[in-house]
């Protein structure tokens, strides 16, 4: 026997089916691409801005995040529904495709069916199986989204169009399987066989009777029919569109380097206007990240502002500049979104790591945030405008005394480059670790270590002034780059060959911002510096077991990917890692970052504290951090949590120090 | 409206400052400077008033070395129209009456109706300098003022006496003010207006001392003997507590 089946059956094949069926099928394309002008219209509105280079990067991403689910399947449960779903759908859009092909086009034009035979029995088992995951899947996220119904998950209507109109179209799909198979293919195992749902539905619907499977296979195919292309029309006025949105935006995804801010034009004499407060100040792609958003939460729920009762949820900000866009375009983004949301964010980078859609949440509140610093002269409160007035006069935010910045290296032998240029390493210290007492200790670490690899090590000094970081992040993009051309003109100045910091802001900000300012000196962090004198032996070390627990500052890990080579070094020390519930890029902000480590935290919880109590779940004694904002935040957060007996925060450097063999110490 | 703020560039008071060679005065290096606190509420209290009566010309003037425009430009930044620097290198060695004759030369001819200035300077720390201006100019002056108010032609201010009490004094232009702590909260200049004062008027003059010979003189100036050592107290905090009260019996006479 001939495995295959009928295409068009009891439909027919004329003019009568194919006039109407592709008539129908031009309208809904028509009220599709009049949808996709709409909007490429409002994305328009926003500044120009390249995401089409590294074309071959580019679209190897995208195929990536969107064929394989990368992303989307980083999130089990919900992720993994969506993961299955969109595989099986695709799948049936193959299928569908192929029928299309052979009976439109192959098979009517010059005779050829290839649905037949093995591939035929392959396809309509395929397919079978597809629609049956599709509908499981589906049921399950209505499951989820109706009745579990997660906090924080936004239902609209079109959700339950989403829903309605795709279980519609399965069911349908199926139903007309069954009426047809009723008529041809159940007395016929060996064929029906290959369709089992198919089959299933079939033996259902046998009691019918030839007729009346007939008026109801013809009644249903239509009403599939007219289902499927109504999901076409809709598309693009519904969160459908995201089936397009979210994949170009893995297109138009930030290639990088992670966390790098875009650097504002200064010497423009003509810009009279920094940062956004209004959609046209936003650029193209931010108002595209509105309509790429599912909202899936996904940021929301790893925002520490968010968790800790501030009004900040980085999805409801995206979202904020797709409703302006949409509906009120000249309505005042700041306004809108509102400071205190604005202020909040610590650029923790956890909401962007985890976005299925590509979304970049933290440049668009820092664009907010230079209108109200640069334009408005306003910040979240009178201590930072002082910390930047400081740092202004002294090159730290503290409020020292900028010639005393290198004093704390001067027991420890350890010269400024002005005085001594011959060295192995800079040190970029930072302010912290330069003024801060419990800071000072790590650098002190932190010089012995490589005094005891025979490392030799210089320092700016008086010469050091703050990289910039938390001013840039609080949007002083004035003050910034004012800093940072200082910092890269006194660096080269010295023929630095390799820079090693211990803070992880000064890292990221001297190894990915200053590019702009043709900074291209090798950094490493000291975390990775060290892994790497003790791995290659220079740096000989006793193990001692301890049980610690691990933070990944948000600089070190979702900035920066390392995630390894800190949990080495630590083992290589005798220590067991005790991880906190949520670790490495999906470990919670200590709240020092985004500029917060000069604000104080007023509303909500204490984000630190919380980090600290996940800290001492872990029921191990220290908690090991390697910036020095971090451990700020973690003296600060065990006497707010009230655990000083209970966890210890220190440095990774400090606990090496410790366990340097005694020959070389 | 015309307007004059006078301002002094001082050191960061979290500076590490040394003794001059001469025992005189501070040693100018490693000092990170600024403009002196009172004086920058001085121009905001300026600035704000332009705001509100929008037709208002606002010159900032400041006397020492070269590196003063740093804070004039400040100033300019925050909203004053034109900048006068008296170069005067010496200035830091000249007292009050001489810097006051300085002011009131470049003012007697110009038709000032308020002078803001701060009510004295965080190093030097004389505050007679606003006093004088106004005495040379033959106008009043009210000082340590924590409030401002300008109304159709009339001042208001509030001024802070010792142990807290207010008393509000009226004025009428030209009048120099002083001011102090609390009468405001300077702004932070915006960038635009950073781009903007680069481009206002800054006038430099060499400085007209008016023939004043010297009446004082700073004979030496030193940090003070430390006197012992702190005391930290450690224990539980009745204890503490109890620790306290004893040590202010014995050794003060607050609880007498």
């Amino acid at each position: 026997m001939e495995f295959t089946r009928e295409i068009y059956w009891n439909v027919g094949h004329g003019f009568a089916t194919l006039a109407p069926m592709y008539g129908l099928l031009l309208l809904a394309v028509a009220i599709f691409v009049l949808g996709l002008v709409k909007r490429l219209k409002v994305y328009r509105l926003g500044q120009p801005l390249d995401r089409t280079d590294q074309r071959r990067e580019r679209i190897k991403h995208m195929l990536e995040t969107v064929l394989l689910q990368t992303k989307v399947f980083r999130v089990p449960g919900a992720g993994t529904a969506h993961a299955f779903f969109f595989w099986s759908f695709f799948v049936l859009f193959i299928g569908t495709t192929l029928i299309v092909l052979q009976a439109d086009f192959s098979d009517l034009l010059f005779g050829i069916k290839f649905l037949k035979g093995t591939f035929y029995k392959l396809f309509s088992l395929t397919l079978d199986l597809a629609g049956l995951t599709a509908i499981l899947m589906l049921a399950g996220l209505l499951v989820r989204r109706y009745l579990v119904r997660p906090q924080g998950l936004v239902t609209k209507g079109d959700d339950a169009l989403m829903h309605g109109l795709l279980l519609a179209i399965l069911i349908t799909g199926f139903l007309i399987e069954g009426a047809r198979m009723a008529v041809t293919e159940l007395y016929v195992p060996q064929l029906a066989a290959w369709s089992p749902v198919g089959w299933g539905v079939a033996t259902l619907l046998a009691g019918v009777g030839e007729p009346g499977l007939r008026t109801l296979h013809i009644g249903l195919w239509w009403f599939h029919l007219l289902l499927a292309l109504a999901f076409i029309a809709v598309l693009p006025y519904s969160k459908f569109r995201h089936i397009l949105t979210t994949s170009a935006n893995a297109f138009f995804a930030d290639r990088g380097p992670i966390g790098k801010l875009g650097t504002v034009n200064l010497e423009d004499e003509n810009t009279e206007k920094f940062g956004a407060n209004e959609l046209a100040d936003l650029r193209w792609k931010d108002i595209f990240d509105a309509d790429a958003c599912t909202l899936c939460k996904r940021c929301q729920d790893r925002c520490p502002a968010y968790a800790t009762g501030k009004p900040l949820s980085p999805m409801q900000v995206v979202n904020q500049i797709g409703e302006i866009a949409f509906t009120k375009p000249d309505a005042n983004l700041i306004e809108t979104i509102g400071r205190e949301a604005i202020w909040a964010c610590t650029t923790c980078r956890a909401c962007q790591d985890i976005c299925p859609a590509s979304i970049e949440h933290v440049g668009k509140i820092v664009e907010m945030r230079r209108n109200l610093v640069l334009m408005e002269g306003e910040f979240p409160g009178e201590e930072v405008m002082a910390a930047m007035e400081q740092t202004e006069v002294n090159g730290n935010p503290l409020g020292m005394g900028y010639a005393s910045r290198g004093d704390w290296a001067e027991p420890l032998g350890v010269k400024p480059l002005s005085e001594d240029p011959e060295v192995d390493v800079l040190y970029f210290v930072g302010c912290y670790a330069s003024f801060d007492k419990r800071n000072i200790a790590v650098a002190t670490s932190f010089i012995k270590l490589c005094q005891a690899a025979g490392i030799k090590v210089g320092i700016l000094g008086k010469e050091e002034k703050c990289c910039g970081e938390p001013m840039r992040k609080m949007g002083n993009e004035y003050l910034y780059q004012t800093l940072a051309m200082e910092t890269v003109e006194i660096i080269k100045g010295y023929g630095v060959k390799k820079i090693v910091t211990t803070c992880p802001h000064c890292f990221n900000t001297l190894t990915k911002d200053y590019r702009d300012f043709d900074f291209d000196i090798e950094v490493v962090p000291h975390a990775l510096f060290l892994e790497e004198l003790v791995a290659g032996g220079k740096l000989p070390v006793k193990a001692e077991d301890f049980a610690c627990t691990y933070h990944d500052s948000c600089y070190l890990g979702r900035h920066n990917g390392l995630y390894d080579a800190p949990r080495k070094l630590i083992r290589s020390m005798g220590g067991r890692i005790a991880e906190m519930a949520k670790n490495r890029d999906q470990a919670f902000c200590c709240s020092a970052g985004g500029g917060r480590i000069l604000a104080e935290e007023k509303l909500g919880e204490r984000i630190n504290v919380k980090r600290v109590q996940m800290a001492v779940e872990t029921g191990a004694g220290q908690l090991l951090a390697n910036c020095p904002f971090c451990l700020t935040m973690f003296e600060d957060g065990v006497k707010g949590a009230n655990v000083e007996e209970q966890l210890r925060p220190r440095d990774i450097a400090e606990v090496l120090a410790e366990r340097i063999t005694s020959e070389n110490a | 409206m015309n307007i004059l703020i006078c301002i002094k560039q001082v050191p960061d008071m979290e500076s590490k400052f040394k003794i001059n060679g001469e025992g005189t005065w501070y040693d100018r290096a490693d000092l990170a400077w600024r403009m002196n606190e009172y004086d920058e509420y001085a121009v905001e209290q300026a600035v704000r008033l332009k705001e509100q009566v929008k037709d208002a010309d606002l010159t900032v003037l400041c006397i020492g070395p070269d590196q003063v425009t740093e804070s004039i430009k400040k100033a300019l930044a925050m909203g004053c129209d034109r900048g006068v620097h008296i170069t005067d290198p010496d200035s830091s060695q000249r007292e009050p009456i001489t810097i006051a004759t300085m002011i009131a030369g470049f003012a007697k001819d110009k038709n000032f109706d308020i002078i803001f200035t701060g009510m004295q300077s965080q190093d030097r720390g004389s505050a007679q300098v606003g006093v004088m201006v106004a005495e040379l100019l033959g106008i009043p002056a009210v000082t340590t003022i924590v409030d401002f108010a300008y109304d159709n032609g009339s001042i208001q201010v509030k001024r802070e006496l010792e142990g807290g009490s207010k008393a509000l004094v009226t004025a009428t232009a030209p009048v120099v003010l002083t001011c102090q702590l609390g009468l405001n909260t300077p702004r932070y200049p915006t960038l635009p207006n950073i781009m903007k004062a680069k481009k206002k008027e800054l006038l430099a003059l060499s400085p007209d001392t008016g023939g004043i010979d010297a009446r004082q003189e700073t004979t030496a100036c030193y940090f003070p003997e430390k006197k012992g050592g702190g005391l930290v107290l450690e224990g539980e905090i009745p204890e503490l507590a109890d620790k306290l009260i004893q040590l202010l019996k014995e050794k003060t006479s607050v609880l007498a």
